[in-house]
């Protein structure tokens, strides 16, 4: 069967981000298929499913960090075909990694790592990291080394670290897993906050569905490297109602209607 | 936590999506398609592997002296042991402008950089050797420059009794009988040939415990012989040299087969074009020249009280230790 | 015992009365192996780099090499570059066998394989993430590896730290394409070495002292340096 096609209406001035026919391999194993995927601008969308299919896959080809084994993604109505094309693109984008990786330097430093690799005057950097810390809570911590952080700081740094690039695009690979309860919450209403007043285009990555809701307007569901659902966010979950987090056997209940 | 300094902190900004920035054009970052699905920095590092590579180079080329001032002398271990050439090399450097390196090797490794063209004149003491490699027209204008004596050394207690034996022969097969501790340089040096050519004379192949072959130098030779308590065939000016350090006394001396025969030549230029020609006849007639063997004639009497080599320049060869 | 003794001593004085041979060899020794040091690095660190990071038909082999490269014997480095560099060798145009310039080759093809190997296994013990999440915040190539070697820091300290030890301790290659030339090419090991072969004990004991102090001196400093950058808690 095919998978689901995009059930929004698409405008191109709007779209931001295009994928065709992308397909990636490894060996004999695909591991994603999507014939098509389309971001409109102001967007909020999150893409749903078990682990292995295929979620951080798909992100990484969007934010032109991996490359399909066939396919295209168009970034702004253009695909960008040199190193130095994708590398400009890539700096439009931001994206917070499920286990975000803090080099060894202080907070400060690395909060302002990606305006430094974008080569911004010291006075700009030190505006945007000076104000996302604070956003962030993470004021406090400006001098502490990177490594004395806990869970909960580093996410809050890593989160600072993406936001202060102030990017056309966000890309958040399941932000809030492996932190307790009280944290995970006010981070996410930290996070909603943000997204709603900045109006980025955000792309949310997740495990558990309890976190869509605030945060994401439109859901695709993925099963198998394939896209299966994809439209408002409140249909999709009333969908699979009786699925409560965590999502462990959603295999089933996504398969099922389509026939698998 | 700190939530609400979070929320409150973010209303100072808004529409920050706006392409503010513009495109910068990258520097160190090379462009051009590419089709590999991994990030392919590993590229841009080989050329820079290279880059530095060829950087590596030419800084060393830079420090290359030009080859025509040189003058390269392959010389044996002993004869650079001695002093001899830290005498003579500075005088020969000062009076014609060549710079001499010189390369002291055992007799072996000497002869074989000459049958190569790797030095332009050599200086050593293995007459059957040499003449093999001047009839394989590898060297020419070979010239007697001087001689010391092989002797034979042990401890003073001389367990084999070999005390004031004439003939080097019977005093090796004395040893062999006794079987006490011999220290062979084993190293194919002038000494080493010397050596075995006396065990054939004695009729003996040496072997077991009691030879020891080092693969030494002979000063260090010289010291094992000592610390071991055994005997060695050694040069007289290498011992006289390192006398003062080492407990074993002269046993066995004067027999004219035990003369240790220096020949300066110089590596045949019409053979091998990239010698120094030039240099190395300079450095020959230097070496034979009245002065320079005035000076070999007086070397070492100040130190030991009595000369290390005997000067030889135009004596007949077969003439020497009759 | 004595001959240590007497040879701090001899150590001592050479160096008080700055003998200027003695001044000679040493400034020699710290060039030839502090230039080869660094070509090493400069060949080397990118060279890790390039191993730890791509996957390509042979590399396997080529890691081998490197880390079979790291317990090289001097002798036998020695030996090679004699060969090329001889006047009828494939590089004997250069004319620099018997040169420092040849010495500072020979040392760089013994330290380079200890920095590489250094270098590759620093990158490899990163997490292998890091780089896609360096990119993932713009960083270019370059920059991607600058943040890699600044993580990996300590360990490419040590390769230098390795490699310097290695080359100025090392006396064979030094032997062989330098040909030990009194104010030439005349460094510690081989001067330490002749003085042996002399059986001048005292002598060399005080040339392997020098030897000792410079290499000890050095490498405490780059031990600080590594030491200052490593994490405190």
């Amino acid at each position: 069967m095919s998978p689901a096609r995009t059930a929004l209406h698409t405008d191109v001035d709007e779209e931001i981000i295009r994928g065709e026919g992308l397909t990636v391999r490894k060996g004999r194993r695909v591991i994603l298929d999507v014939t098509e995927i389309r971001i409109r601008r102001g967007e909020s969308l999150a893409i749903i499913g078990p682990n292995g299919a295929g979620k951080s896959t798909l992100i990484h080809l969007l934010a032109f960090l991996l490359r399909p084994t066939t396919g295209v993604v168009y970034f702004r109505g253009t695909a960008p075909r040199t190193h130095r094309d994708r590398l400009a693109a890539r700096r439009k984008m931001a994206i917070v990694f499920q286990e975000p990786l803090l080099v060894d330097a202080t907070v400060y430093q690395n909060v302002a790592l990606g305006l430094r690799f974008r080569g911004l005057a010291r006075e700009e950097i030190d505006t945007r990291v000076r104000h996302w810390m604070e956003v962030f809570g993470i004021t406090g911590l400006r001098n502490e080394r990177a490594h004395t952080l806990s869970g909960g700081e580093a996410k809050r740094a890593s989160l600072a670290r993406a936001f202060a690039l102030e990017p056309d695009v966000l890309f958040l690979d399941e932000p809030f897993s492996a932190l307790d309860v009280r944290t995970r919450q006010v981070l996410l209403n930290e996070l909603a906050h943000v997204i709603h007043t900045t109006g980025t285009t955000t792309v949310l990555v997740t495990h558990d569905y309890t976190e869509i809701m605030p945060l994401a307007r439109r859901t695709l569901a993925m099963v198998a490297g394939r896209i299966v659902r994809d439209g408002d966010s409140e249909g999709v979950i009333k969908e699979f109602d009786n699925q409560v987090a965590p999502f462990d056997n959603v295999d089933q209940a996504l398969l099922r209607p389509c026939g698998w | 936590m700190k939530g609400s300094t979070i929320v409150g902190g973010n209303r100072r900004r808004s529409g920050w999506h706006l392409d503010r920035r513009g495109r910068r054009a990258l520097p160190g970052v090379s462009s051009g398609p590419r089709r590999a699905a991994a990030p392919r920095s590993g590229w841009a590092l080989l050329a820079l592997c290279l880059t530095a590579a060829i950087v590596a180079l030419s800084l060393c080329g830079a420090g290359a002296t030009p080859t025509n001032r040189n003058v390269i002398l392959a010389t044996t271990t002993s004869t650079q042991d001695s002093g001899l050439l830290d005498v003579l090399i500075p005088i020969f450097e000062k009076e014609t402008g060549y710079l001499v390196k010189t390369i002291a090797v055992g007799t072996g490794q000497a002869l074989a950089m000459a049958e190569r063209g790797e030095a332009d004149v050599v200086l050593c003491h293995a007459p059957s050797a040499e003449l093999e490699v001047v009839r394989k027209g590898a060297v020419i204008n070979r010239q007697l420059v001087m001689h010391n004596d092989f002797i034979i050394v042990g401890p003073s207690d001389d367990p084999a009794h070999i005390k004031g034996i004439k003939n080097a022969a019977e005093a090796f097969k004395r040893i062999a009988e006794a079987k006490v501790a011999f220290i062979s340089r084993g190293d194919e040096s002038g000494t080493h040939k010397k050596e075995k050519e006396i065990w054939k004379k004695a009729g003996i192949t040496p072997g077991g415990k009691w030879y020891q072959e080092c693969g030494l130098g002979m000063g260090q030779t010289l010291s094992i012989a000592s610390e071991k308590r055994g005997y060695t065939l050694t040069d007289r000016g290498t011992y006289l040299a390192l006398k003062k350090n080492l407990d074993l006394t002269i046993l066995v001396e004067g027999e004219a087969s035990l003369l240790n025969i220096y020949h300066v030549m110089q590596v045949n230029p019409e053979k091998f074009g990239k010698v120094n020609a030039d240099g190395a006849k300079a450095f020959v007639e230097f070496m034979i020249s009245p002065r320079t063997q005035a000076i070999i004639g007086e070397f070492g009497v100040d130190k030991f009280g009595a000369p290390l080599f005997f000067p030889d320049a135009g004596k007949d060869e077969a003439a020497l230790g009759k | 015992m004595d001959l240590i003794w007497d040879g701090m001593v001899q150590a001592a004085k050479l160096l008080l009365s700055l003998d200027p041979e003695v001044l000679r060899i040493c400034s020699l020794t710290l060039r030839v192996s502090g230039l080869a040091t660094l070509i090493s690095v400069l060949v080397g660190v990118p060279l890790g780099l390039f191993l730890a990071l791509t996957s390509f038909r042979g590399r396997g082999v080529i890691v081998g090499a490197v880390n079979t490269g790291m317990g090289l014997p001097p002798v036998v480095v020695g030996l090679w570059v004699s060969i090329l560099l001889w006047r009828y060798g494939p590089l004997g145009f250069l004319g620099i066998m018997y040169t420092p310039a040849a010495m500072v080759i020979a040392q760089s093809v013994i330290a380079l394989p200890l920095v590489t190997g250094f270098t590759m296994a620093g990158i490899q013990q990163l997490n292998p993430k890091l780089r896609l999440q360096l990119m993932g915040l713009g960083a270019s190539r370059m920059q991607v590896l600058g943040v890699l070697l600044w993580e990996a820091r300590l360990s490419v300290l040590a390769a230098v730290i390795a490699g310097f030890g290695g080359v100025i301790s090392e006396v064979g290659a030094s032997n062989m394409v330098g040909g030990n030339i009194l104010g030439q090419t005349r460094v510690l090991t081989t001067a330490t070495m002749m003085e042996v072969s002399k059986g001048n004990f005292g002598l060399a004991t005080a040339l392997g002292l020098i030897l000792l102090a410079i290499s000890y001196t050095i490498t405490q400093v780059l031990t600080i340096i590594q030491q200052r950058g490593s994490r405190r808690d």
